[in-house]
């Protein structure tokens, strides 16, 4: 052995880990330098011809920094009752009936309260409850809210079975139910009837499964008084001053991880009246059996979960469409009519210069699939901008951004920057959506041209009123198309926020959808639209129909109304305006096709525009009172009207204690759970594995080079 | 032939490692030099929004900039915080979240940083430790820690509103993990100072 070897070991080894760290200090000091360079934001890229001057922040301090994180403690609902759907739908012509089973079981030896909030069609009519406590059966009762609310805590404390159905907004509604015993199963049925939609040749029956998580901007207000009869809700939220009761519209969302619940059966037994050219369900795998000529039995697949909206599609053989349709009911010696007439497809219009306003959601509800389809359908959109065109893109989250101060003459430029700018959108943060409502409609145009907003949301806000406030007054001019996106959009604020912004809405449920779906908002968007149209009944006729103001018709778009008199004219007579000419037509109303319920479609539609007229008139008890009356006569759930069932024998001793959970839904299908319900951030770096990694390769180099030198010599001696 | 093809590997493998060893120490040390000589580059545009400017970038592609300073006058600690905690924030400094009261306002002010490089220091924070913020405004708040603790990472509701006036410093737990992306969490709760009814 030669002992001068160690030495030079040793040497070697130093010298390895001197020049290691020099070289390492040397890379990492040039590495800092190159990735400062080259670690621009993602935006940052995009917005190259840009400077930070051109875009646009719009600063609202009475309306930033609210709301996202609002929330209240953690829940425990690892004992709440369980619950199981069973949905069975009945669709003649235009009408759908659908009942709905909603089965709570509970899973625990102590008494159970359930409170399920769950998602309706924003039109539903719901006018049945059923109580089936094993073989026996309770039917609920229609009362005024507070009463029935009244009713129900009054049975629940006595310890008798109870439920109530309450309206919260027109698409939610909670049931609960009280007195569940130990491993006890109570089903609660509930009835409702609505007019499926018909829009550009396609029938469209849509069932939303699950109530998204909301958005509740504004500041929490702490209750002034509780009182047995004024339920606070137990969602996640706190009440707001913008959002009275975000407590009772937020059912608790457990992690995705942890699985989904809340399974759905459903059969749809559709009889359309005519000839199909297809059936399609749009998001759910569904079994098609045709039963008749034009009746089809549609089962939806097992394991299906309640997390997103069931859409059916039909469509009738070409030929077969139908243009007008009449059905009426007799009911207590009033006529009731349900009138659908499509106008006749107009020319394309002359193609006009126009203003568009591109609004687009990017906050943390729209993280996953739904930015995707958003900004894909935005891309579109912007292809379809003309030379002559003005335009601008608005994004909000907890803050609104405007890509240009003002609406830029579309040119290559131009869109060269917007297209730029789409690309980089990122979904986070609240969904602060009024101060671009604004900004959209206040933009002051320099021609009195054709404006148009296009409004691309989930809608998941919870305060629909205020944003419908904001439309209304400041509409002028513009015309605003609501585009709702993803897996469970909040319908109601879709459509009624493009009723009163004279436009129309479109639904994206998934990618593969934003071609066609956009494809027909463009067809409408140059199509001349109808406006002005009045109804003529004829003399003598008191005739009370809604809505009473028909909303403006694009292409495509049936004429639609409820009617109700002491008898209905032979023809009805309808003008209209179109592209400046006036345009006249008459239609006979004289054997329609009878059907119960129409006197139900009727009542709902008139609470429905007693509601809007609610929030914009002085005389509020009036009208509070009409409502509450028109519910009552037909047996409507309202926001002021409950249906309530009570079992008559108490069933759980006072010694007993009842606890009060409310239900879990699911997080809408690709939805991001740590984007809306936000998670602590990530506050580490990898630096200390990087280094001790480093090291170990280091070190292990360097025993290599020891232990190969000998072995090779050996080797070598050997040979 | 076969001695040529050890001899290959053996001298890949001398060159390789040390190679890999020289690299892995270089992102290291790179996630340090960065997180130190951004606090340099942020004293200058910390000192521009002090003057009244808004939103100063403190390099101009910057998609965050600084929002106030928090000092640990016991540990001579200064940091520049910045606004929002995303990775590529954090990365330059502490970062105050997004929609959680901005320093001064009333309400719940929290701020995260890393465990192994600007927040480092939360391990030697004690219970009645002051801590300052200065605001952007050019105002100082007074907090003193009232408590501290270990948490999980899905316990959000210490990001949520309070009635009352705290500041919640975050960071990963525990310091000495190796690798990132643990479940656990350290938080600082600090009450301000009040005298005479009013903030210092």
């Amino acid at each position: 052995m030669n002992l001068q070897k160690p030495g030079t070991i040793i040497l070697s080894t130093l010298h390895c880990i001197i020049t290691g760290f020099v070289t390492g200090t040397l890379v990492s000091c040039m590495l800092v330098l190159l990735v400062m360079i080259l670690s621009e934001p993602a935006g940052a890229t995009a917005m190259d011809d840009m400077t930070a001057a051109d875009m646009n922040r719009i600063e609202d301090p009475s309306h930033v920094r609210q709301g996202t994180l609002l929330f209240k403690g953690e829940q425990d609902f690892s004992r709440a009752p369980i619950l199981k759907t069973d949905v069975q739908i009945n669709i003649t012509g235009m009408i759908a009936r659908a009942t709905v089973k909603q089965h709570f079981r509970n899973p625990d030896t102590t008494w159970k309260e359930g409170v399920y909030v769950f998602p309706l069609p924003e039109d539903a009519a719901v006018d049945h409850l059923r109580m089936y406590i094993g073989q026996r059966v309770i039917e609920g009762r229609v009362q005024e809210r507070q009463q029935a609310r009244k009713e129900y805590e009054q049975a629940k404390s006595e310890g008798k079975k109870a439920s109530l159905v309450e309206q919260e907004r027109p698409n939610i509604f909670t049931t609960s139910v009280a007195n569940i015993g130990p491993h006890e199963e109570i089903i609660i049925e509930i009835e409702y009837q609505h007019i499926v939609q018909y829009d550009s040749g396609t029938f469209r029956l849509r069932f939303p499964m699950v109530v998204a998580p909301r958005y509740i901007p504004g500041q929490p207000v702490t209750p002034v008084e509780i009182n047995v009869t004024k339920f606070e809700g137990n969602g996640w939220a706190v009440n707001t001053d913008q959002v009275r009761d975000a407590a009772r519209i937020t059912p608790p969302v457990p992690h995705p991880d942890k699985g989904k619940i809340n399974p759905v059966t459903m059969q749809v037994n559709l009889d359309a009246g005519f000839s199909l050219q297809h059936i399609t369900s749009s998001y759910h795998n569904i079994g098609i059996k045709q039963e008749n000529e034009t009746g089809y039995k549609l089962t939806l697949e097992n394991n299906t979960s309640a997390d997103r909206d069931f859409e059916l599609i039909w469509k009738p053989e070409p030929g077969a469409e139908p243009r007008a349709a009449f059905f009426n009911e007799q009911k207590n010696g009033e006529h009731y009519g349900l009138i659908m007439m499509l106008p006749p497809e107009q020319n394309k219009g002359e193609i006009l210069s126009r203003e568009v306003i591109y609004v687009i959601d990017t906050s943390g509800s729209m993280s996953g699939t739904s930015i995707v389809q958003a900004k894909a359908a935005l891309e579109l959109a912007l292809a379809e901008l003309k030379p002559g065109d003005r335009f601008n893109i608005i994004q909000f989250n907890s803050f609104t951004e405007q890509l240009f101060q003002f609406p830029q003459p579309f040119t290559h430029h131009s869109l060269r920057q917007a297209k730029n700018y789409v690309r980089a959108l990122r979904a986070q943060g609240g969904t602060e959506m009024a101060p671009a409502l604004q900004a959209a409609l206040h933009q002051t145009s320099e021609s009195s041209g054709v404006r148009q907003v296009i409004f691309l949301t989930d809608g998941s806000i919870g305060n629909e009123d205020e944003l419908f406030r904001i439309i209304k007054q400041q509409l002028g001019n513009s015309r605003l198309f609501t585009v709702g996106i993803g897996s469970a959009p909040n319908s109601h604020f879709m459509n009624r926020a493009a009723d009163f912004g004279r436009g129309t809405y479109t639904y994206i449920g998934k990618v593969e959808e934003v071609q066609e779906k956009m494809q027909i908002l463009f067809n409408k968007l140059q199509h001349p639209v109808l406006t002005d149209i009045q109804l003529t009944w004829g003399d003598n006729l008191t005739v009370e129909a809604w809505p009473q103001k028909i909303p403006d018709l694009y292409l495509g778009e049936p004429l639609l109304l409820t009617a109700k008199a002491s008898s209905l004219p032979e023809t009805l007579h309808i003008t209209g305006t179109v592209s400046g000419k006036t345009w006249n037509s008459s239609m006979k109303l004289s054997g329609g096709k009878e059907q119960t319920g129409i006197s139900v479609l009727w009542a709902r539609k008139k609470i429905a525009a007693l509601m809007d007229q609610l929030n914009s008139r002085t005389e509020q008890d009036e009208i509070r009172q009409m409502i509450i009356d028109t519910a009552l006569a037909h047996h409507l759930v309202s926001k002021f009207t409950s249906l309530v069932a009570i079992d008559v024998t108490p069933a759980r001793v006072k010694e007993e204690l009842l606890k009060s959970q409310s239900m879990p839904v699911n997080l809408p299908t690709g939805w991001e759970y740590e984007k809306v319900f936000g998670q602590l951030p990530q506050t580490a770096t990898g630096s200390e594995l990087f280094l001790i990694r480093g090291m170990l390769l280091l070190v292990t180099g360097l025993l290599f080079a020891v232990f190969s030198r000998k072995f090779t010599r050996c080797y070598a001696c050997q040979v | 032939m076969p001695v040529r093809f050890k001899k290959l590997i053996v001298v890949g493998l001398l060159v390789v490692l040390p190679l890999c060893g020289v690299w892995q120490i270089g992102l290291g040390s790179y996630i340090h030099a960065k997180a130190i000589l951004a606090q340099f580059l942020l004293e200058t545009a910390w000192s521009e929004t002090l003057k009244g400017h808004k939103e100063v970038k403190p390099w101009p592609w910057a998609d965050t900039w600084p929002v106030c300073r928090l000092t640990v006058p016991r540990l001579g600690i200064s940091r520049i915080v910045l606004a929002g905690a995303s990775g590529s924030s954090l990365a330059f400094g502490p970062g105050h979240l997004f929609g959680s009261a901005t320093s001064g306002e009333y309400g719940n002010t929290v701020i995260a940083g890393h465990r192994d490089t600007h927040f480092k220091f939360l391990q030697e924070l004690k219970t009645g430790d002051a801590i300052q913020l200065q605001t952007s405004n050019g105002g100082n708040i007074r907090y003193r820690i009232s408590e501290i603790r270990v948490i999980h990472e899905t316990e959000t509701h210490y990001l949520a509103r309070t009635d009352a006036n705290i500041l919640t410093l975050i960071t990963c737990y525990p310091f000495n993990a190796i690798s990132a992306g643990g479940p656990m969490r350290y938080i600082v709760i600090a009450t301000p100072e009040i005298t005479n009814g009013k903030m210092i």
